[in-house]
């Protein structure tokens, strides 16, 4: 569909509605982020950006994230608006149908974790459980253009 | 002991004003407090400890503070926030939206120049550059910030209103097949798909195509 791109991670072709997501979150931005008042922690970003892990295999951190965000965030991230609800799961459909892609490519050993990108994962899931639930997973969600840019 | 009393009215509308990446804290004046207020600005890294002051925006009587070469690294998010002191008040702090410079910005129209032959026409478009610290330093195009920036080129011909569309993504387009001896009106518009940037219509260029020998 339009708006969708296709990314090579090496063998594993993936497509992502990127601008359909892109501008579900610009919709949510403002709100979801002015919940999250934890100005000095990151979930992805903490203790380094994603950017700049250099050798990060791109597949497998993508892989773990579609999953994170699929399992652990968007279900965690009820509001009382309707619309931001609305929004929510628009962008969590969109990332059901790559995490599926992915996981295929996964099983099919066309998307492998080295070192690097195995703890960086575990960094992001540890800053998550640092946090409540509900907060860690407000926070994730006001995160999502980190991971979109950085896939970009 | 000097104690400042923290009643005055807070700043308001604290936001940055970002155009090719020169990004700049803006804000407007706490209600009805009249002349001789001043101001101190701060900023942080999104998801990094601390809040680091700005010497040059201390103290200060303007409503604005470039943060451009605080927030250059297009790879972090950043918050910045403002206090206003007056008469030994002072007001909240007051914080910024959470600023992200690679989707918070906005772009200039690309720059066009157009030359011309009988029965066509060639138009180089070139996008803006990264703002940048010192001319001395390394200039970074917009289009190597963006990979997937194309341009929106409009040609009209002036004679018969006749317009045409073109969306590419390099740089160069050549129009074939005019009519010799006409006026030609070129302008062009920045466009990146993800995250959706949009620019204004550069000026209109004009050019007429040679005339028939």
């Amino acid at each position: 569909t339009a708006g969708n791109r296709t990314f090579h991670f090496g063998p594993c072709r993936v497509s992502i509605s990127m601008t359909e997501i892109r501008s579900g979150f610009t919709a949510i931005k403002a709100n979801i982020q002015a919940r999250d008042p934890i100005r000095t922690l990151s979930i992805l970003s903490y203790p380094h950006s994603l950017h700049k892990g250099k050798s990060l295999d791109r597949c497998c951190i993508t892989h773990h994230l579609f999953n994170f965000y699929v399992d652990k965030v968007f279900k965690h991230c009820k509001t009382e608006d309707h619309y931001i609800n609305r929004k929510i799961s628009s962008i969590a459909n969109s990332f059901l149908s790559t995490k599926k892609s992915l996981q295929q490519c996964h099983e099919q050993n066309r998307c492998l974790c080295g070192q690097e990108s195995t703890e960086k994962y575990n960094q992001i899931l540890a800053n998550y459980e640092g946090l409540d639930v509900t907060s860690a997973a407000m926070k994730s969600l006001g995160e999502l253009d980190i991971l979109l840019d950085w896939l970009e | 002991s000097g104690q400042l009393y923290c009643s005055l009215p807070n700043p308001r509308n604290v936001h940055f004003e970002s155009i090719n990446m020169k990004n700049v804290l803006h804000w407007s004046a706490p209600e009805s407090t009249g002349e001789g207020v001043l101001y101190k600005v701060k900023y942080s890294v999104y998801g990094v400890g601390k809040w680091i002051r700005k010497p040059e925006c201390g103290n200060i009587n303007r409503t604005w503070c470039d943060l451009s070469n605080e927030t250059s690294d297009y790879e972090e998010q950043y918050y910045a926030s403002v206090k206003a002191f007056l008469n030994g008040m002072c007001s909240e702090w007051v914080e910024t939206t959470r600023f992200n410079p690679l989707t918070d910005t906005r772009i200039d129209p690309p720059i066009v120049s157009v030359s011309s032959t009988e029965k066509s026409i060639s138009i180089i478009l070139t996008a803006p550059e990264k703002w940048k610290r010192s001319p001395e330093e390394e200039s970074v195009s917009l289009c190597q910030v963006y990979p997937g920036l194309q341009y929106n080129v409009s040609v009209l011909n002036k004679q018969t209103k006749k317009r045409w569309w073109f969306s590419i993504s390099n740089n160069t387009l050549v129009v074939p097949r005019l009519e010799p001896g006409t006026v030609y009106c070129v302008s062009a518009q920045i466009h990146v798909t993800t995250p959706l940037l949009l620019s204004g219509f550069s000026k209109e260029h004009c050019i007429a195509t040679l005339k028939d020998k």
